[in-house]
C-alpha cells in the first residue's frame, strides 16, 4: 500500500502546472523561496484518498541539468526523494519538448505519473494523442486532464488515486532508466513520438501564428508593443496610484491615529505612544502606501504572461535592449520605473537569468520614479522658472545616463562572465483567466508584505523614532517631528559637511536633514525642508508649520476623505494622459505649492540657501542616492540582503560623486573637489570589481574534482 | 547534395533540417542542444517579418534566436 503524503508538480514552463496547481489546491496557498536561493516556492495542499497531501509547484524547466538556479532546485528536489510522488504535468500541443523532462525525471525517480495537459487545445491544432501507446512507451501512467477545468481536475485526481497502487514499490526511488545522452534522449522521443502522435493539420496558419505575424510585424511590432507598454503603465502605476492616497490615510488611521488614541486613552507614557504610533504604525502605513502599485503590477505582468505576449515584448524590445546588455525582457520593469520603483524592483523576476535579473534591479532605481517630481516641482518654482522643464529633462536624462552607466560598470565587475544567450520560447496564444491572475497578484503581494515588509516597518521604527526624539537644554523630549532638535536633525547637521562639495552650505542643514527622511520616500523630502525652512530663524513667518499637525483623531472625516482620494483619482486617470505627473512641472508657484504641500514661503527659503547649481546638484543627488527603504525591502526580497546592501552604497557613493562633479565644475570651480568626486568614482568601480572578484571565487565551480597533491 | 548555411540565413517558405554547431561545446550549443536542436531536426522560419530576432519553428514550438547568436547553428536545406 501506497503511503502519499507529499507531491511535487514537475513541467516545462507553460505547460499548465500552475494553472493545474491553482486548481489542486484552491485558496490555500503559501510563497516563498526555496532555502538558500531566491527561487520561488509555492505550497499547498490537497485532498488524496481522503487526506490531505503537501503539493509543491516546482520551478518550470525544460531539464534536470543544474545549468540554472530554477533546475537546480528542481534537480534536488526531485533527487532527494522528499516527495512521495512526481506529477509531470505535459502539454500535449509540444510533446517532444516536454517528453524530454519526463526523460530526465524518470532517469531520476520512478514515482512520476504524467498527466497529459491540453490535448483539446492540441486537438484544434490538429494532433491527435494515443495516450495508451504513450503510457505503454513511457512506462509511466499517463492521465489525461484540462489543467483550467475543475471537473477535469477532479477526474484526474480520481485517476491519480486509482493509479497509485500500480506504481513500483515505493520504498526504491531509485530509477531504472539508463543515462541517455541528449542526442539518444532525443531520437528516444522521436521514435515515441512516431508511434503516439498524428499530425493531421498544418500548424502554420494557426491562431498563434496568424497573431504572430501581427504582433512581430516589421512595421506593426513598435506600435503595437509601445500601446502595450502604455497599457501596462497605465494600468499598473495609473489605476495603482489611484489607490495610493486611499491606503496612505486608511493604513494612518488603522495603525498611527487610532493606536496612539487608544493608548492615549489607557494613559500610556509619550516614549510607548511615539514607539508603537509614530514607529511602527508608521511603518505599517508606510508599506500600506505600496499595496496598490505592487499589487497592479503583479496584475499586470499576469495578465501579460498568461496571454502570452510577455514573451513576446522580449522578443520586440530585445534589439535595442542589447545594446545596454539586457534582455528584452527589461523593457518592462525599466518603464515601470518611472512609475515607482518598488513594482519595477518587483517586476525583474520575469527574467529567468540571474545576472539580468540583478542587473535590472540595479538600474531600475535611476528611471526617476513619481515620488521623486514633488522635489523637482519644489525647487524648479523656486529657482528655475522657465527652464524648469529643461531642468527635469535633463535630470530624466541623467537617470537614464546613469542607469546605462550603472549597466556598464556592473557588466565588468559584479556580474562579470559570459552574458546570457537569447533563447526564448514563445507560447501559444490564450485569454488570460481573470481567476488565476487575481489569486497570482494577491498572493504575490502577501509574500511582499511579509517579506519586504519588515525590513520597511524596522527602518521606519529606527527613523520615525530618531525623527521624535529632541534632545534641548540639557532635556530629552518626544515629537520633535521635523524640528532642528530631534536627533535626525542633529545627525543631519553632522553630516553636513558631507554635502558641501556639492554646494549645499554647513548653514543649510535643513537640506542635508531632508535626505534621511527622504528614506520614507523621496517625496517626504518636501515637508521636512517646508517644515525646517519655516520653524527656523531663516523663516519670515514661522507658525504655519506648528499649526499643521492640530486637531484630534477624526475616523468618520478620514474615511471620507479616502474615499474621495479614490473618486478623484479615477477621474484623474481618465481624463488625463499625464502619468507620471509631469504636468506638475509646469504649474505656477501657489499651485505647486498646494498640489505637494507646501508653503508659499518655502520658495524664499530655498531661493536664499541654493544657487541654481547647487539646487540642481541637490535634484541629482536625490534623483540617485539611497532608494527609499520600501525599494530596498524589495530588492532584498528579490537579491538577498548582501546584493540589496551593495545597491544601497553603490546608489549613494554614485548620487555623491555626480552631483560633486557637476556643481564644482558648473560653479564651485574648486580643483581638488573635481578630482575627489572622480576618485569617488573610481572607487566605486574598484570597490565593485573587488566585490565581483569575490563573487566568482566564492562560486562552486562545476569543474573538475580538485586534484590532491602529492606529498613530495 | 545541399550544402550547409547559418540558422541565421534561412529563407522564408523552405525546410531545413539542424545539421550541428559551428562549437559544440559551447554553452550555447548544449542550451539548444537539450531543447530539442539535435542534428536532423526539421527547422523552418516562423511566419513574422520581424527579422533580428528571429523567430524558428521547431518541434512544434517557436524560438526566438538573435541573428547574430543563431549563426552558430548549421543547418541544411532539404
Amino acid at each position: 500500500m501506497h503511503k502519499i503524503e507529499r507531491i511535487a508538480i514537475a513541467g516545462v514552463p507553460n505547460s499548465g502546472k500552475t494553472t493545474l496547481f491553482n486548481s489542486l489546491t484552491g485558496a490555500r496557498q503559501k510563497v516563498g523561496n526555496w532555502p538558500g536561493v531566491t527561487v520561488e516556492k509555492i505550497e499547498g495542499s490537497f485532498p488524496l484518498k481522503n487526506t490531505r497531501v503537501e503539493l509543491v509547484d516546482l520551478p518550470g524547466t525544460y531539464n534536470l541539468s543544474p545549468d540554472t538556479p530554477d533546475q537546480q532546485v528542481a534537480e534536488q528536489v526531485i533527487t532527494s526523494g522528499e516527495y512521495d510522488l512526481i506529477i509531470n504535468v505535459v502539454d500535449a500541443t509540444n510533446l517532444t519538448r516536454n517528453l524530454y523532462l519526463t526523460m530526465d525525471l524518470k532517469e531520476r525517480t520512478n514515482q512520476i505519473v504524467v498527466l497529459l495537459n491540453m490535448l483539446d487545445v492540441a486537438e484544434k491544432e490538429g494532433i491527435k494523442v494515443d495516450m495508451d501507446r504513450l503510457s505503454q512507451d513511457l512506462g509511466l501512467p499517463v492521465i489525461p486532464v484540462v489543467a483550467v477545468d475543475k471537473g477535469s481536475v477532479r477526474n484526474a485526481v480520481e485517476q491519480i488515486e486509482q493509479t497509485l497502487d500500480h506504481l513500483p514499490p515505493h520504498d526504491s526511488h531509485v530509477s531504472t532508466q539508463a543515462v541517455m545522452d541528449t542526442v539518444k534522449k532525443y531520437s528516444h522521443i522521436d521514435d515515441i513520438y512516431s508511434r503516439v502522435a498524428r499530425e493531421v493539420k498544418d500548424r502554420s496558419t494557426n491562431f498563434t501564428n496568424r497573431v504572430d505575424n501581427i504582433v512581430m510585424n516589421r512595421f506593426a511590432a513598435i506600435p503595437i508593443f509601445m500601446a502595450s507598454m502604455f497599457i501596462t503603465f497605465w494600468f499598473a502605476i495609473g489605476l495603482g496610484s489611484v489607490f495610493i492616497d486611499f491606503f496612505d490615510i486608511i493604513g494612518g488611521l488603522v495603525f498611527v491615529d487610532i493606536p496612539a488614541a487608544l493608548l492615549e486613552a489607557v494613559g500610556s507614557p509619550e516614549w510607548l505612544i511615539v514607539m508603537m504610533a509614530g514607529g511602527i504604525g508608521v511603518g505599517c502605513q508606510t508599506v500600506a502606501t505600496f499595496v496598490p502599485v505592487v499589487f497592479f503590477m503583479f496584475l499586470a505582468l499576469a495578465i501579460l504572461e498568461d496571454l502570452g505576449y510577455m514573451a513576446r515584448v522580449g522578443v520586440v524590445a530585445d534589439r535595442f535592449m542589447r545594446k545596454i546588455g539586457l534582455p528584452g525582457s527589461a523593457f518592462i520593469p525599466m518603464v515601470v520605473g518611472f512609475g515607482c520603483t518598488v513594482p519595477a524592483v518587483m517586476a525583474a523576476r520575469t527574467l529567468s537569468n540571474k545576472r539580468d535579473r540583478f542587473m535590472t534591479i540595479f538600474m531600475a532605481p535611476f528611471m526617476s520614479c513619481g515620488a521623486r517630481l514633488p522635489v523637482y516641482a519644489l525647487f524648479c518654482a523656486a529657482l528655475f522658472g522657465a527652464y524648469s522643464g529643461l531642468a527635469v529633462f535633463l535630470i530624466y536624462l541623467t537617470g537614464l545616463f546613469m542607469a546605462i552607466l550603472t549597466g556598464y560598470f556592473l557588466k565588468n565587475t559584479l556580474f562579470k562572465g559570459t552574458p546570457s544567450n537569447f533563447v526564448l520560447d514563445l507560447p501559444l496564444y490564450h485569454v488570460p483567466r481573470l481567476g488565476a491572475v487575481i489569486k497570482n497578484g494577491w498572493l504575490r503581494l502577501r509574500s511582499f508584505i511579509k517579506r519586504a515588509g519588515i525590513i520597511v516597518v524596522t527602518a521606519v521604527f529606527v527613523l520615525s523614532v530618531l525623527n521624535s526624539i529632541g534632545y534641548e537644554n540639557g532635556e530629552f523630549s518626544f515629537g520633535n517631528e521635523d524640528s532642528k532638535s530631534s536627533i535626525l536633525a542633529y545627525a543631519g547637521k553632522a553630516i553636513g559637511p558631507v554635502f558641501k562639495p556639492m554646494g549645499i552650505s554647513e548653514d543649510n542643514w535643513p537640506a542635508s536633514v531632508a535626505l534621511f527622511t527622504g528614506l520614507f520616500a523621496k517625496e517626504a523630502i518636501v515637508g521636512t525642508i517646508n517644515a525646517l525652512y519655516a520653524a527656523n530663524d531663516m523663516s519670515v513667518n514661522s507658525e504655519a508649520a506648528a499649526t499643521e499637525e492640530a486637531g484630534g483623531l477624526d475616523v468618520g472625516g478620514a474615511i471620507t476623505e479616502a474615499f474621495t482620494t479614490v473618486g478623484e483619482g479615477l477621474a484623474g486617470i481618465i481624463s488625463s494622459l499625464d502619468l507620471i505627473g509631469i504636468g506638475l512641472i509646469s504649474e505656477d508657484q501657489s499651485t505647486i505649492s498646494e498640489e505637494i504641500g507646501a508653503d508659499t514661503s518655502v520658495y524664499q527659503h530655498i531661493a536664499a540657501n541654493f544657487t541654481v547649481f547647487s539646487a540642481f546638484a541637490y535634484l541629482l543627488f536625490v534623483l540617485m542616492y539611497f532608494p527609499c527603504l520600501a525599494v530596498i525591502g524589495a530588492a532584498r526580497q528579490e537579491m538577498g540582503g548582501y546584493y540589496a546592501a551593495v545597491m544601497a552604497v553603490y546608489s549613494t557613493l554614485l548620487a555623491w560623486s555626480v552631483a560633486t562633479f557637476f556643481y564644482q565644475v558648473a560653479e564651485g570651480h574648486n580643483l581638488f573637489y573635481i578630482f575627489l568626486s572622480l576618485a569617488v568614482l573610481t572607487a566605486i568601480y574598484g570597490w565593485l570589481h573587488i566585490l565581483g572578484k569575490k563573487e566568482q571565487s566564492d562560486m562552486p565551480v562545476v569543474a573538475p574534482p580538485p586534484v590532491i597533491k602529492n606529498c613530495t | 547534395m545541399n550544402s550547409q548555411v547559418n540558422l541565421s540565413e534561412i529563407r522564408r517558405d523552405k525546410t531545413y533540417e539542424v545539421q550541428g554547431f559551428t562549437s559544440e561545446s559551447s554553452v550555447y550549443a548544449e542550451k539548444l542542444y537539450k531543447m530539442g536542436f539535435v542534428k536532423g531536426t526539421p527547422v523552418e522560419l516562423a511566419p513574422v517579418s520581424i527579422s533580428d530576432p528571429i523567430v524558428v519553428q521547431i518541434r512544434g514550438s517557436r524560438i526566438a534566436l538573435r541573428k547574430k547568436e543563431a549563426q552558430e547553428i548549421l543547418v541544411k536545406e532539404l
